[in-house]
């Protein structure tokens, strides 16, 4: 045993007190309230995603033709093929809104600012590929909502000046929706975007590894008490837990609320009511309130002013304190859930 | 803002958040739920009728229930979409503001299925009401119950349901509800005003509108229909505006379900029973009996139900007959007799050539009956066929029709032309009269055809053994030999005694049908003293006998 050990260490030069010291980042005691955790919670849903989605992906066929029938097969034939899809399906759900919250505790906490403007800003990308994985990803079952979905975000994308119409392009590989666009959406939703992904989660964790943990202190706190805890093995516990609570969690859901197969898509056939799927209801209602490129781009501008709004943030507080930031992610949030519940309670 | 009040707002805003969200998750798992067929999709009410739901959810709720599932509902179809009525409709009355009739025809429905309208218009289905005419009518009206009324014959304990006996009661329940009735208007004098009466347009207006004015209305003004006419969902009705039939005869009225049209019990409503048991011949089948135990995998809510597209597990009465198939590019229609090849209706088969009409020719001399033909059988097997090879081969097909036509053949040689001819014989002499059923042979003769030998035919038709063997032609021959002819002998023997000259005529064709080869197995049977079946030729069989099955 102990040669095993020395054959490692000579080739993995790294002593255990190294190695305890590299993971046990000292925690701010804020972290052991649960519902401060949820940074960790996307990033186990995104683990899972990943798995099951390396299950999915050894019976989906990415062509038109064998597209929906694959996934009809994994729903009703392979073995617990439904469970896998309904996991794969809430587990995109439950991680979108994890990153929602997440977003929600570092904005109003203030956890953008200085030094961590940029790990704000690689969590708006990590934002953005989250949704643009979950567009392609419901795209690839080829039914009526996968094509009218891709084809009025081609559209959308499409109405965008100077860039549109090459943005277009680059996402259907043609003019219109063909038989080469299921296996472009494939291979960014299995491959490109996780990639990319994953790049980003090192970097956006490395930096939270070299900032330290934003910390918080309330006030009915004991001061006397030490500010922090370990990481191993007190909050990596904690994440456990939330951990196996999400895993059941996942799997009520995927089997109380299976994921049905929807109609297949018909390109002959536009559906009475197209709906995206709920994460872009928000972006849907904006779109029918404000038509044509004005909608697009004033969503462009918003989605903009949420990348750079450290500095804005900065701007506003250059002066004096100003707790503007606040009431403005207030209102944010209630134009958000509003936006959202309004799409969803209405059929057009 | 402290800490604390972040925290707060951080709380509240999350949970504002999560409850949107199982709100969006509720509406979102429903939508799809209802794409998928599993739910009932999300009805708004027209504007234009959301009076008569809220009033008809309280006063008839099961209506509102069926419509609110239907896709009709889904579409934005509402109640006055299908009852509006125009002015001078026989049947128009204002209801609340709207100008609305009880009855919806098939003229209604082709304000959006024209297609739909002219392919069923054509059909055999339509001309179902063509039944007052028949001899089943006869029956009904005549010999099951009485044309008119009469006055009881003594009191019925806890009283009676008139004063007078309804005698068109039996034909009103029965015949009519599947063949459909002469929808009438009732009269003030009781009396019932019908198509005939109203002469209506191509609008589907009376033309003679003074006859309305005989029309019973309630105090709101809702003229009355007459009882022994409605409700009636048969196939065939005669409406009021002349169009023909009932679309919910197939479709059931307010839910208007493809679901249901698709499946053989739909059709069980009238195409079962002992004259024509299709139902039962088609459980019988291993297309039946697949169906039984595939239907899971029918893909019954499938919105075109293409056969080898959208199903192929078993065919149903639709399948075959209407619905659309991989080969025929998934044509549906709406006459059912576009792919059948055979009448097994009347007593003799005929074989499916039909005129501009729709209607099949009689006609014998073959180049009268080549410029009348508009539509061979031979196309309308060739229809029925894309059905069949879409899970069977060419050979299959060929060879299975091929004992079809034998077997019809079969029948209509050995036993329907040569009953008929017995009968007409009787009657052309004179043995019999010439009224229906009033003789023990004419019963004896519409058993063999009607009942027996449409179940042979049908039974072979879809592949039931039993109902074309012992449901079928055993009891055709039974029928025949056992009954037909020993009656027809008998007839024959009393016109003799009575010194008829029309009795040995009759005789005479009579022997002269069993002198024919494949009747003479008697003969030979009875000569050898011993019964004939899966025996060796017993001594003392004619000379002759040998070879003589050929046919004649």
């Amino acid at each position: 045993m102990a040669s095993v050990a020395a054959w490692f260490k000579e080739r993995v030069p790294l002593s255990g007190a190294e190695l305890a010291e590299l993971t046990n980042e000292p925690v701010p005691n804020h972290l052991k309230r649960w519902w401060w955790c949820l940074g960790g919670t996307p990033a186990y849903l995104f683990v899972v995603q990943i798995l099951s989605g390396i299950l999915l992906a050894f019976y989906y066929e990415p062509a038109p033709q064998t597209a929906y029938d694959s996934v009809r097969y994994i729903t009703e034939e392979a073995a617990f093929g439904w469970f896998l899809r309904g996991i794969h399906k809430w587990g995109a759900t439950l991680m979108v809104a994890a990153v929602v919250l997440h977003q929600m505790r570092v904005y109003f906490t203030g956890a953008y600012r200085k030094p961590r403007e940029l790990n704000w800003m690689v969590g708006m990308c990590l934002l953005v590929c989250t949704l643009v994985v979950g567009f392609t990803g419901y795209s690839l079952v080829y039914e009526q909502l996968s094509y009218w979905g891709a084809t009025v975000g081609a559209n959308i994308a499409d109405s965008v000046p100077v860039l549109g119409s090459w943005a277009k392009q680059m996402l259907l590989g043609g003019e219109v929706y063909n038989d080469r666009t299921l296996s472009r959406f494939f291979i960014l939703h299995a491959a490109v975007l996780p990639v990319v992904m994953i790049a980003l989660l090192a970097v956006h964790i490395g930096l939270i590894r070299l900032q330290g943990v934003t910390e918080f202190r309330f006030a009915d706190e004991d001061s006397s008490r030490p500010k922090h805890f370990p990481f191993f093995p007190d909050h990596l516990l904690s994440e456990l837990a939330i951990g196996l609570v999400l895993m059941i969690l996942l799997s009520v859901l995927a089997t109380v609320l299976p994921v049905e197969m929807g109609p297949r898509a018909d390109p002959f056939s536009t559906p009475e009511v197209i709906k995206p799927e709920w994460f872009f209801y928000v972006a849907f209602r904006w779109l029918k309130l404000f038509s044509g490129t004005f909608a697009v781009l004033s969503m462009g501008l918003i989605v903009f002013l949420m990348f750079v709004w450290p500095f804005i943030d900065a701007r506003l507080r250059r002066n004096r304190p100003s707790e503007a930031s606040v009431w403005i992610g207030i209102l944010a949030v209630l134009a958000i859930v509003g936006l959202t519940v309004w799409e969803a309670a209405v059929a057009h | 803002v402290t800490l604390e009040t972040k925290r707060i707002i951080v709380f509240v805003l999350s949970l504002l958040f999560l409850i949107s969200l199982l709100f969006v998750q509720q509406r979102e798992v429903a939508r799809r739920r209802a794409e998928a067929g599993l739910e009932q999709a999300q009805v708004a009410v027209p504007a234009n009728s959301v009076d008569c739901v809220d009033c008809h959810r309280e006063t008839t709720p099961g209506i509102i229930e069926h419509w609110q599932g239907s896709t009709h509902a889904e579409k934005g179809v509402g109640c006055v979409e299908c009852h509006q009525a125009n002015a001078g409709e026989a049947d128009l009355f204002s209801h609340y503001g709207a100008q609305i009739a009880s009855v919806v025809t098939p003229l209604d429905c082709s304000r959006c299925h024209q297609q739909v309208y002219e392919e069923f218009q054509r059909s055999h289905h339509a001309a179902g009401g063509n039944i007052l005419a028949s001899l089943d009518n006869f029956l009904a009206e005549t010999v099951e119950g009485f044309r008119g009324q009469f006055d009881p014959h003594s009191p019925t304990p806890g009283g009676g349901v008139g004063a007078r006996v309804n005698g068109m009661a039996s034909a009103q329940s029965g015949c009519q509800q599947c063949h459909g009735s002469k929808v009438g208007l009732l009269t003030t004098d009781g009396g019932k005003l019908t198509v005939d009466d109203l002469k209506p347009g191509p609008d589907g207006k009376p033309t003679n509108t003074a006859a309305l004015e005989q029309v019973q209305k309630t105090a709101e003004g809702k003229p009355l229909l007459h009882p022994g006419t409605w409700p009636n969902t048969g196939i065939g009705r005669i409406n009021l505006d002349g169009s023909l039939g009932s679309c919910s005869a197939c479709h059931s009225r307010h839910d208007f379900s493809p679901r249901r049209a698709r499946q053989p019990e739909n059709c069980g409503k009238c195409h079962l029973g002992p004259d024509h048991p299709q139902k039962e011949i088609y459980e019988e089948s291993k297309h039946g009996v697949a169906y039984r135990d595939l239907i899971d995998d029918m893909n019954l809510d499938a919105d075109d139900w293409v056969l080898g597209e959208d199903y192929s597990a078993a065919p149903t009465c639709a399948t075959c007959h209407m619905s659309g198939n991989l080969r025929n590019g998934g044509r549906i229609t709406h006459d059912p007799g576009e792919r059948i090849s055979w009448t097994n209706r009347p007593p003799i088969s005929l074989r499916m050539d039909t005129n501009d009409k729709h209607k099949v020719v009689t006609e014998t001399d073959p180049a009268k009956r080549a410029a009348l033909i508009a539509d061979t059988w031979q196309q309308k097997r060739t229809r029925m066929q894309e059905v069949c090879s879409t899970c069977h081969t060419a050979d299959y097909v060929n060879n299975f029709y091929q004992q079809y036509d034998d077997f019809v053949q079969l029948y209509n040689e050995k036993f329907a032309k040569p009953g008929k001819q017995i009968v007409d014989s009787l009657r052309a002499e004179g043995l019999i009269t010439k009224a229906e059923f009033d003789e023990e042979i004419e019963w004896t003769w519409y058993y063999l055809w009607h009942h027996e030998g449409r179940r042979a035919r049908h039974g072979t038709s879809m592949m039931a053994p039993d109902y074309a063997h012992w449901h079928g032609m055993f009891e055709v021959s039974e029928r025949f030999y056992m009954e037909l002819v020993p009656q027809a002998l008998e007839l024959a023997e009393q016109a003799e005694h009575a010194g008829h000259a029309g009795g040995a005529k009759v005789r005479a064709v009579v022997e002269g049908i069993l002198a024919r080869p494949e009747h003479r197995w008697k003969d030979h049977a009875q000569a050898a003293g011993t019964a004939p079946a899966g025996s060796a030729p017993a001594a003392g069989t004619p000379p002759g006998a040998k070879g003589e099955t050929k046919p004649h």
